[in-house]
């Protein structure tokens, strides 16, 4: 009788520790790395800067939160001392373009890029200012 | 005649180019807010904020995309956008105003110009007047902005459960910093 009990104790203090554990690791979680996560949406930049222009709110529905894979030109590299870097994905002279914030681990990948290559990119869609606005990108290919 | 005509037509252009007509622009405005309560300290930064301003108006303002607020702890961002700010239904902060005393804002001449600007503020639905005091910084060509101010969660109808109210503050406080403004 007492051998079961010390058994049961025992795998309590387990179930305790092993749920502990979770609920710290789940606590000081940091947002995914997006180079780990997989977009269902795949659009182009002009593309994507249509369907907010058209119509904001159905845009929204569709892409807000969302990870999405957008492709296009780099138009514009906005880079401010390797830990802020924008790169603005259209042309030159459109008024709206998709501007996507790197994620603070993947600065160094926009190096090997310049203004008017082509660029495919994953971020999380922010939604619609000036720009369609992505943070957290990572650069594809 | 024509020499009359000439200093009128220079006057006039010189007219149009002064800082006073300009409106600016600046799509990388930094803004950040922090919470202090006894249990945890919450802060959170987004760097893509939008603010246009015209210096002949005194009109100013900002705009920011509720999901571009990046926090330390996943647990926390998801619980800011789903639960406080219900960002899914209410995308965008925005605020509209005026600087009371544009007059006293010289940006064709260096120096720091404290201002009162005055105007309301829309968040989670909710809009509410507001008022701050900024000051502008004007260095060569130079034109940047920083403000300061506390805003009240319950204004805008920011539920914070009382479970959690030892976690978040009931003042949050907000900080606004536009690096330059170009002219536009």
């Amino acid at each position: 009788m007492k051998y079961k009990k010390k058994y049961g104790w025992l795998i309590l203090l387990a179930i305790v520790i092993i749920a502990g554990l979770y609920a710290y690791r789940e606590y000081n979680r940091k947002p995914a790395d997006l180079s780990t996560v997989d977009s269902q949406i795949k659009i182009s930049a002009d593309g994507l800067v249509i369907k907010f222009e058209k119509d904001e709110q159905k845009a929204n529905l569709l892409y807000l939160g969302k990870p999405i894979e957008v492709t296009g030109l780099i138009a514009e590299i906005n880079n401010q001392q390797d830990t802020l870097v924008t790169i603005a994905l259209g042309k030159k002279e459109d008024m709206h373009k998709v501007s996507c914030l790197l994620d603070a681990n993947h600065t160094n990948e926009i190096k090997r890029y310049k203004v008017g290559d082509n660029i495919m990119l994953r971020g999380i869609c922010n939604g619609y200012l000036l720009d369609v606005e992505l943070n957290r990108c990572v650069i594809i290919k | 005649m024509k020499r009359i005509v000439g200093i009128l037509f220079i006057l006039f252009y010189c007219v149009q180019n002064l800082p006073a007509q300009k409106k600016y622009i600046c799509k990388e405005v930094r803004i950040s807010f922090y919470s202090k309560a006894p249990l945890e300290d919450i802060e959170s930064h987004n760097t893509k904020a939008l603010s246009a301003f015209d210096a002949s108006t005194g009109q100013i303002e900002f705009s920011v995309l509720i999901k571009g607020f990046e926090f330390e702890k996943a647990k926390m961002q998801e619980h800011f956008n789903e639960d406080y700010i219900e960002s899914d239904k209410f995308p965008k902060a925005v605020f509209v105003g005026t600087i009371k005393n544009p007059g006293d804002l010289k940006l064709d001449k260096d120096g720091v110009y404290k201002v009162q600007v005055s105007g309301s503020l829309t968040l989670h639905g909710i809009t509410k007047p507001e008022n701050t005091e900024a000051a502008f910084t004007v260095k060569g060509r130079e034109v940047s902005a920083v403000a300061d101010f506390a805003v009240a969660v319950s204004d805008f109808n920011i539920k914070i459960p009382s479970l959690v109210a030892d976690k978040v503050s009931k003042t949050v406080r907000i900080v606004i910093n536009v690096p330059s403004y170009q002219s536009h």
